[in-house]
């Protein structure tokens, strides 16, 4: 199991490192990070530009670009992924991708995090319970929220629930869920009820949002994977064996059918880390989405590879993690 | 019929204590979207303790049905009526509460395939420790002990560490006997085994049966043993129950129902299955048509579209179950009195004396009721009359030009292969794919096949048959060896020059059902060889009547899609496209084995016609060794991708040499009650090692039973040292075994 990780972890470096370059010339080639510069009005000295070029380091070719990004050899100590150092941005001379990073990373998470466990612990729920009533009432009406939840773009949907916070709270007539901001400004100075309260009021809205898309497919797919397992030799023989109907279920349906779930949420994970882009924004959070829709309007193309970085890596890591979730699941695959 | 009638009187008094199963006019019915489906029709039968009863039938019959529903283990939606006791209580209708405390501990049941039966993320030591804690207040340890103890039971060897162990770690035949294991946990007073060996190799079949009788010796448990297979029967059980269209036609002991069947059902099952104790007969007798679809079935007697001897009131009336035995008035057959032979026919008394060949005649065709069978049978006999014409013509102009005339059945060799090998690579799983090791699929095999000849393949799943077979057709490259069709080498043939010869060189399917495209009419189907070598299409669709007449369909059964036919039909189907471009060869892999007995006989006769009217050379691939005893001039069985023995089909049955020949010959049940209970037994134990790593020497050796028990150290040495070669040991009987010595079976 211990030489099976490092394999799956050493095996994941070339793909981080093949994603990288990607994004860095897919990133170089779409767009000049001094375009806003070179265009204002009246034109700018050239020294000007020569400067911002030099500082931006512009003024050298593409690869050797990027292998200044990856080790920082040769640059103005700014720059450099292995020494930890994102380099410089467009935004001002004084901003630190890196710093900027983990702050909004901590936000993020906490969204991506608590939508991907609660859709993951309610596809399971709805999933089982739709495949042990099949062709029920309860089936066919969780059934339809699914295909009604997948057919909803994130955006739109975030609207609507922006919107019945405001009329819920209008109705309740105190702010029972804030439908602005992330809350982290409000938590200061409070004790630890009053922390949970502040992270319940923030956090409840913009969680139903990113999590219904996930929620939809993954009880979808608990669903059609419970049903497969139910109808499997294995556990009619359970049931032949005298065990009890509840034992059947848990120990040898849910058991194994939550194996290929576990495949599906890891691929999952980029979906989420999308919708949180757009969830941040309908909910004005400052986390990475913001972040990165800034990046993108500023032509901040460190700042971009950074957050291009990060969230490969979050991918990857989660496959990575199912992966060995799967060893641990599934003994057929279990390596010695 | 003396013996009969003592049989009778004992069972009048029956002291009812006895009984551990009783099942009263259960009826099961499926809601389909065509209508109610009635899959079990009023099945009564008791059984007493320590007795076994065998249920018989084809797929379909409901055989199956009826015990999961005593077993409570149908889906919700069926509908079961009538009644179930074990041990006096009903278990119908009961709450899961109720029944859990009954299935597994009163009542154990064994499924058909063990590959699938096992839960793979539990070791095998915690499901049957499972089964245990489901009945028994005892603790985790001592579950865990009594697994061991009932592994050790099973014949399981090195129990110690296989309690261990997942299920994917385990052969089929030892995932067999875990269930076996888990259906003993409780000492059940009844177990129901369904199907239990279909899935596995016989010689495997033969140990799981041992391991079947042991948890019966040991439990005192009934058995119900559900099974297809005639030959099991006959030596497992005491009684039999035939079940056709969702009822029971005949019961009685196995005496009775084997040796005097008064159902024609069941005297053509009998009748349709090649018999490996038999001289060759002539021909097998199938019976016409296909079990009745259970949303349709006929009005009156459920057989009485496929009864030769139907009549008006068989048509009308179903018949009831009555006795059967010698003579006097029938009366209804009661449950309790297990000895009486009864059955449900109107005309039982006259099949009195009469053979399966007296009452079905040889027929070809496939059709749906006796009348359609014989007009097919006509068209296809002058189908066939035509294109022997067409035949002997040319190969009078042929032999004409040679100035010889052919004589005798066999001719001179048309395919050859020699020192044939095929290895598939393993490679390792990391990203590399590096090539870890290879797979002999195939080492080393030469073979002759001659015009108009029928060679068969024989061995056990993984011994590299079918794998051969794809390698003389040339559909996959060998790794050494040669190839040669008509002298001609194969093997260094580029694919562009090889697809002329491809028109000579065939191939029939196992399944029929996955070997036709399902978006495709039959008509399509049997013409798209004929399409791709550049024959005109009205051409082709005047031969496609001509083939669809040849195998026994009718010609306007070419606009149909394949999923209208029966498994059968669509085999003929198969067999029609293999046909289209006049080939030499026919390579049939496993043609039959995906077939039911009574359909089974109709493709054989069907195969052997062909050959006999069109001068084919089958090189028939299988591993049922009482087909091949039928079919085939000439037999080669496999051994681990090696040929073990070959000879003529009477030198080989009649007289086989190696220890794996005896062992396969005489694992297959026979379907003769008295014969397969006093035969003499060569039992194989274990499995088949991995090809990845055969055995040094002999690769048999490791399940030789003259290597465990006669040889001598000395002997034993040159096993397992020298490989031993293929040897002539007079008259073209090659068996390859340092210390072969003949040995008559049957």
């Amino acid at each position: 199991m211990l030489v099976y990780t490092v394999r799956r972890v050493l095996s994941s470096i070339p793909i981080l490192i093949l994603a990288s370059v990607l994004t860095f010339v897919l990133i170089d080639v779409s767009g000049d990070p001094l375009s806003d510069l070179r265009m204002q009005q009246p034109p700018p000295d050239p020294s000007v530009i020569q400067l911002a070029e030099e500082r931006l380091y512009l003024d050298r070719s593409m690869p050797e670009r990027y292998w200044l990004w990856m080790t920082g050899i040769g640059g103005h100590g700014d720059i450099g992924l292995l020494q930890g150092k994102f380099g410089p941005s467009t935004q001002s001379t004084t901003y630190d991708i890196g710093e900027n990073l983990m702050m909004r990373l901590g936000t993020t998470l906490r969204l991506v995090g608590a939508a991907m466990v609660f859709a993951f612990g309610l596809a399971v729920i709805a999933g089982v319970v739709s495949a042990m009533r099949q062709y029920s009432k309860l089936d066919y009406s969780l059934t339809f929220i699914g295909f009604l939840a997948l057919a909803m773009p994130v955006f739109w949907f975030a609207g609507i629930i922006q919107q019945a916070g405001v009329g819920f709270n209008e109705l309740a007539g105190s702010m029972v869920f804030a439908t602005i901001g992330d809350g982290q400004f409000q938590a200061q100075g409070l004790d630890f009820w009053g922390q949970i309260g502040n992270t319940f009021k923030y956090m409840t809205l913009p969680t139903i949002v990113l999590m219904l898309t996930s929620f939809a497919s993954w009880s979808r797919y608990q669903r059609t994977s419970m049903l497969e397992v139910l109808n499997s030799d294995y556990v009619r023989l359970a049931r032949a064996k005298g065990l009890p109907n509840r034992v059947v279920i848990r120990r040898h349906a849910l058991r194994t059918a939550l194996i290929p779930l576990t495949t599906v949420v890891a691929v999952g994970v980029a979906g989420v880390i999308d919708g949180a882009i757009l969830t941040e924004r309908v909910f004005q959070w400052r986390g990475l989405g913001e972040f990165f829709i800034t990046a993108v309007e500023k032509n901040d193309s460190y700042a971009l590879m950074a957050w291009l970085l990060l969230s490969g890596t979050m991918v990857i890591v989660a496959n990575l993690i199912a992966d060995l979730l799967y060893g641990v699941l599934d003994p057929r695959i279990r390596y010695e | 019929m003396t013996t009969t009638d003592q049989k009778t009187t004992e069972a009048t008094a029956p002291t009812d204590s006895d009984v551990v199963l009783e099942v009263r006019d259960l009826s099961v019915t499926f809601p389909s979207d065509d209508g109610p489906l009635p899959a079990v029709r009023e099945v009564s039968y008791v059984l007493r303790r320590g007795e076994t009863l065998g249920i018989v039938g084809e797929s379909g019959s409901g055989k199956s049905v009826t015990s999961m529903a005593i077993m409570g283990l149908l889906p919700k939606n069926a509908r079961v009526e009538g009644s179930a006791k074990v041990l006096g209580q009903e278990v119908l209708g009961l709450k899961d509460a109720q029944i859990s405390k009954v299935r597994g501990n009163r009542i154990a049941m064994i499924f058909q395939d063990p590959l699938t039966s096992l839960n793979p993320v539990y070791t095998v030591g915690y499901q049957i420790s499972e089964a245990v804690l489901a009945h028994r207040k005892v603790g985790k340890k001592a579950a865990m002990d009594r697994a061991l103890e009932l592994l050790k039971l099973v014949g399981i060897p090195h129990p110690e560490q296989r309690i261990k162990q997942y299920p994917h770690e385990l052969s089929g035949g030892m995932r067999q006997r875990v269930v076996i294991a888990i259906a003993m946990a409780n000492e059940p007073d009844v177990i129901i085994a369904d199907e239990p060996t279909t899935a596995l190799d016989v010689t495997v079949q033969a140990q799981v049966l041992e391991a079947l009788e042991a948890a019966r010796r040991e439990t005192g448990a009934a058995m119900v043993l559900i099974t297809h297979d005639l030959g099991v029967v006959a030596g497992h059980v005491d009684r039999v129950g035939v079940m056709y269209g969702g009822r029971l036609v005949e019961t009685g002991s196995v005496e009775d129902v084997f040796y005097r069947p008064r159902m024609p059902y069941a005297l053509g099952l009998l009748g349709s299955l090649p018999r490996l104790d038999e001289e060759r007969h002539e021909r097998l007798t199938p019976i016409v048509g296909t079990p009745p679809s259970l949303l349709a079935l006929p009005k009156g007697c459920a057989f009485a579209p496929r009864c030769p001897m139907a009549r008006d009131i068989c048509r009308e009336e179903e018949p009831r179950l009555l006795t059967a035995a010698g003579g006097g008035e029938r009366r209804p057959a009661v449950p309790e009195e297990t000895g009486v032979h009864a059955a449900a026919c109107h005309f039982s008394e006259e099949l009195e004396g009469m053979g399966p060949g007296d009452l079905f005649k040889g027929m070809a065709a496939d059709a749906a009721t006796v009348e359609e069978a014989a007009e097919a049978e006509e068209r296809a006999a002058e189908a066939l009359e035509e294109v022997a014409e067409d035949a002997a013509q040319e190969s009078a102009e042929k032999a004409a030009e040679e100035g010889a005339a052919r004589s005798g059945k066999a001719g001179e060799v048309i395919l050859t292969v020699q020192d044939l090998v095929k290895n598939f690579p393993i490679r390792s799983k990391g990203l590399l794919k590096r090539k870890i090791g290879e797979v002999q699929a195939v080492s080393g095999i030469s073979l002759e096949l001659r015009e108009r000849e029928t060679l068969a393949l024989v061995g056990e799943s993984g011994c590299g048959k079918s794998t051969t077979a794809r390698l003389m057709l040339q559909l996959i490259k060998q790794t050494a060896g040669e190839v040669s069709y008509k002298g001609q080498a194969l093997h260094t043939l580029s694919a562009r020059q090889m697809r002329p010869l491809r028109r000579d060189l065939q191939l029939v399917f196992q399944d029929p059902f996955a070997s036709l495209d399902p978006r495709m009419t039959v008509s399509d189907i049997v013409a798209e060889p004929m399409r791709i070598h550049g024959r005109n299409a009205k051409e082709a669709r005047a031969r496609v009547r001509e083939l669809l007449d040849l195998v026994g369909l009718s010609p306007e059964h070419g606009s149909r899609y394949p999923h209208e036919f029966s498994g059968g039909q669509r085999q003929r189907i198969g067999i029609a496209r293999a046909l289209a471009l006049n080939p030499k060869v026919l390579v049939l892999d496993e043609p039959v084995s995906a077939l039911d007995v009574s359909i089974q006989a109709g493709v054989i006769n069907l195969l052997e016609d062909l050959q006999e009217e069109l001068g084919l050379s089958y090189l028939f691939v299988s591993h049922d060794l009482s087909v091949v005893k039928h079919i085939a001039d000439r037999v080669a069985v496999m051994y681990l991708g090696k040929i073990v023995e070959t000879g003529t089909t009477d030198q080989l049955f009649g007289a086989p040499a190696h220890p794996y020949t005896q062992a396969l010959i005489s694992a297959i049940p026979l379907p003769d009650p008295v014969k397969e209970r006093t035969r003499e037994r060569i039992v194989v134990t274990g499995d088949v090692p991995s090809p990845a790593d055969p055995p040094s020497g002999c690769r048999f050796r490791t399940r030789c039973p003259k290597f465990a028990g006669v040889l001598s150290e000395a002997e034993r040495t040159k096993c397992v040292e020298e490989p031993p070669e293929l040897i002539d040991r007079g008259t073209g009987h090659r068996d390859a075994c340092h210390y072969s010595e003949a040995r008559e079976l049957l």
